[in-house]
């Protein structure tokens, strides 16, 4: 028997703030749960189960989805939680509704990394005896990886600037992320060191704020929604916890994933038109776009300046990571310009009709998980 | 979200909230002969069967999970594999003479005068044990003749568990909702809750959207200091970071005018007592505490039995 098709039916997200200080997580997440089901005709009741994530660390409590099942609309529904980032959470959702135990499904991911220390929710993550005492952590792997990626392929710090500056003045064009003032390519080589070579703006910069994402069997999506994106393939892939060990010139994981996706999606190569992708800076970025077959090894760059795939339209990652629901929103972003190409403004051309989204976790962007979505 | 302008809270700070967890960890016994090694100044590294052999030691290959066959000597000299430079500090990837794994630790030395190939050596800290920091950090020395991994003989027992400590600060936000039950609380000592979406009971604390219905709440009411236990148990045992001294009594009660429980204590001073007259179904009252209030939970010090 085939596996059913899942689509996005709707997708809300508040705006992306560096803190929303006068909102808790509930008042994030109830926002858009609310929100979501606008326009579908569907509500709560429609809903089979609720697949929700964050970080119990970030959020500064022990099972925090336990506080947080009345704002998910969760009140005794079917409903999980993935501390992983959302994208898997979708994943999980997905693969529910393909295997026949449900016909719609609730997808939700949240963020306040304003309430904590960024720094020590990613030392959390790395090992105990041998790393955290000697400080290495998230910002040292992505210096790490940005020095040997620069010297491989005679990438300047000016060129990765130029890049930064193109995404925040693409998030602040999308009008979902807040930016005070959007900064030139001068100002990204200017900021404080974040761990050589890259300064402190060429990481991905930590929001808060939530995303829901309804997803539906085929029929039902089709019922409800005027043009839904179909989830066509998904693929995940972890590397080893030992950063020392990965390679560090490519994201191994990522291919893997992406190449799991396309295969499931019948794709013999990434031929989308839209492409959203996860990144912990902005050499991680370029190195996703690589993974995910969009460039050659090395001409990551290039392929953001092209016009053959929009990569990350919304701004992507740098401007707005809202950790743990940074894959979510590049899939919300994603359905969105392919369901209503009329939004995506003056990029001119035909409407699109494959995106490639990815998601990543971890120190150094250890996980990686990559759907395909089809209209 | 939905903006209230009338549940917007007067200007209250983050609530400050800190998760201090102790921790035995085991280190196993790769890891724990390290660090059980280090105040020797021996580097303990592992040897598979393939031959690789990895410095600092690890009880399972990170490739491919194949245990160690046995533990070796690796030399304190090795080269830089990778660097970066994170708060004025250098951290690099070091590969000992001999290993064929790399690790990161501190480079102690301008970041000008590091490159990828340099050879460094370890520098000890002799006031150091049990931590991979009794090597300070590993400093340049062009000139160090290439080290051999030895094999070792004898070790020290490797380390049982290792004292560590997790300290989290948070500062959370309150919200519009929270922000007014405790700023009413603070400014006014009475305690707000917001009625049920069509329903004159208040829940408490107030939110925007009804857990239950996920439908808009209503609006403000006051709710009354007096309420009824609806569940409650003695605790008559210390537990591990309550400050509260023994016996007391945990206790849910409903306010008057709400129609959710509210977690709060009631003092005792007999256990028997206790037993005899606090139940689900007593009456109580709320007991302020002294002093100008906080705008927390704690301003209401107590609950007591409203006698008969």
């Amino acid at each position: 028997m085939a596996l059913d098709k899942v689509g996005v039916v709707a997708t809300a997200q508040t705006e992306l703030r560096p803190a929303w200080g006068n909102a808790q997580h509930i008042d994030l997440i109830s926002s858009v749960v609310t929100s979501v089901f606008k326009g579908t005709g569907l509500s709560l009741d429609d809903v089979d189960f609720i697949i929700d994530s964050g970080s119990d660390v970030l959020d500064g409590r022990s099972i925090s989805n336990c506080g947080f099942l009345g704002a998910l609309g969760a009140h005794h529904k079917e409903e999980a939680r993935v501390e992983e980032d959302g994208l898997w959470a979708a994943l999980y959702g997905v693969n529910k509704i393909r295997a026949g135990s449900g016909a719609v499904g609730l997808i939700v991911a949240y963020s306040k990394p304003s309430e904590s220390n960024v720094d020590l929710y990613w030392n959390a993550q790395v090992e105990p005896f041998y790393q955290r005492p000697v400080g290495f952590g998230q910002r040292a792997a992505n210096g790490v990886l940005a020095q040997q990626y620069m010297a491989d392929h005679g990438l300047s710090a000016d060129e990765l600037a130029a890049l930064v500056a193109q995404r925040w003045a693409a998030a602040a064009q999308g009008g979902r992320v807040q930016i005070d003032a959007v900064p030139d390519a001068a100002a990204v080589l200017a900021a404080k060191e974040g761990a050589a070579p890259l300064t402190e703006l060429m990481f991905a910069r930590p929001v808060d704020g939530a995303v829901a994402v309804l997803i539906a069997r085929e029929d039902v999506a089709r019922r409800v929604s005027r043009n839904p994106a179909f989830i066509t393939g998904m693929g995940t892939s972890m590397a080893t916890h030992s950063f020392a060990t990965r390679d560090r010139d490519r994201l191994v994981a990522a291919e893997n994933a992406a190449k799991m996706a396309y295969r499931s999606a019948g794709w013999d190569k990434p031929d989308a038109q839209v492409a959203e992708v996860s990144s912990s800076s902005v050499v991680g970025e370029l190195m996703a776009i690589e993974a995910l077959g969009l460039a050659d090894r090395g001409k990551g760059l290039s392929a953001t300046k092209g016009d053959k795939v929009a990569i990350n339209r919304s701004g992507g990652a740098l401007p707005a990571d809202p950790i743990m629901a940074t894959g979510l929103v590049r899939l919300a972003e994603a359905s969105r310009q392919l369901s209503q190409p009329e939004l995506n403004g003056s990029s001119g051309g035909a409407a699109p009709s494959r995106a490639i989204v990815h998601g990543a976790g971890g120190v150094g962007m250890q996980n990686n998980c990559v759907f395909t979505l089809e209209v | 979200m939905f903006s209230a302008p009338d549940s917007y809270p007067i200007d209250l700070p983050t609530f400050h909230s800190r998760i201090d967890l102790p921790y035995t960890l085991t280190p196993g016994k790769a890891a724990g002969t390290f660090l059980a090694e280090v105040k020797n100044q021996r580097i303990i590294g592992s040897r598979f069967a393939s031959g690789r052999v990895v410095a600092p030691a690890q009880d399972f290959s990170s490739i491919d999970g194949e245990e160690p066959e046995a533990f070796v000597e690796a030399p304190h000299t090795g080269v830089i594999t990778a660097f970066t430079r994170v708060d004025g500090n250098v951290i690099g990837f070091i590969k000992l003479d001999g290993c064929d794994n790399e690790f990161p630790h501190k480079v102690l030395a301008d970041m000008a005068d590091v490159s990828i190939g340099l050879r460094v050596k370890a520098e000890w800290d002799p006031g150091v044990e049990q931590s991979v920091l009794a090597i300070k950090g590993f400093v340049p020395a062009p000139d160090a003749p290439t080290g051999e991994v030895k094999p070792v003989v004898a070790t020290e027992d490797a380390l049982g568990v290792i004292p560590y400590e997790m300290k989290l600060d948070f500062y959370h936000a309150y919200g519009p909702y929270y922000g007014r039950m405790f700023d009413e609380i603070k400014e006014n000592g009475r305690i707000m809750g917001v009625r049920q979406p069509g329903i004159d009971s208040a829940l408490l604390p107030p939110r925007e959207i009804d857990d239950i219905s996920h439908k808009r709440t209503g609006t403000w009411k006051a709710c009354a200091d007096t309420g009824t236990i609806r569940a409650c148990s003695i605790i008559n045992m210390d537990v591990y970071g309550v400050t509260r001294k023994v016996p007391y009594v945990y206790a849910e009660i409903v306010l008057d005018g709400a129609s959710t429980r509210m977690i709060h204590v009631i003092e005792i001073d007999s256990l028997e007592e206790a037993k005899e007259k606090i139940k689900p179904g007593t009456r109580v009252r709320a007991v302020w505490a002294e002093g100008e209030r906080q705008g927390r939970v704690s301003d209401i010090a107590r609950f007591e039995v409203i006698e008969a």
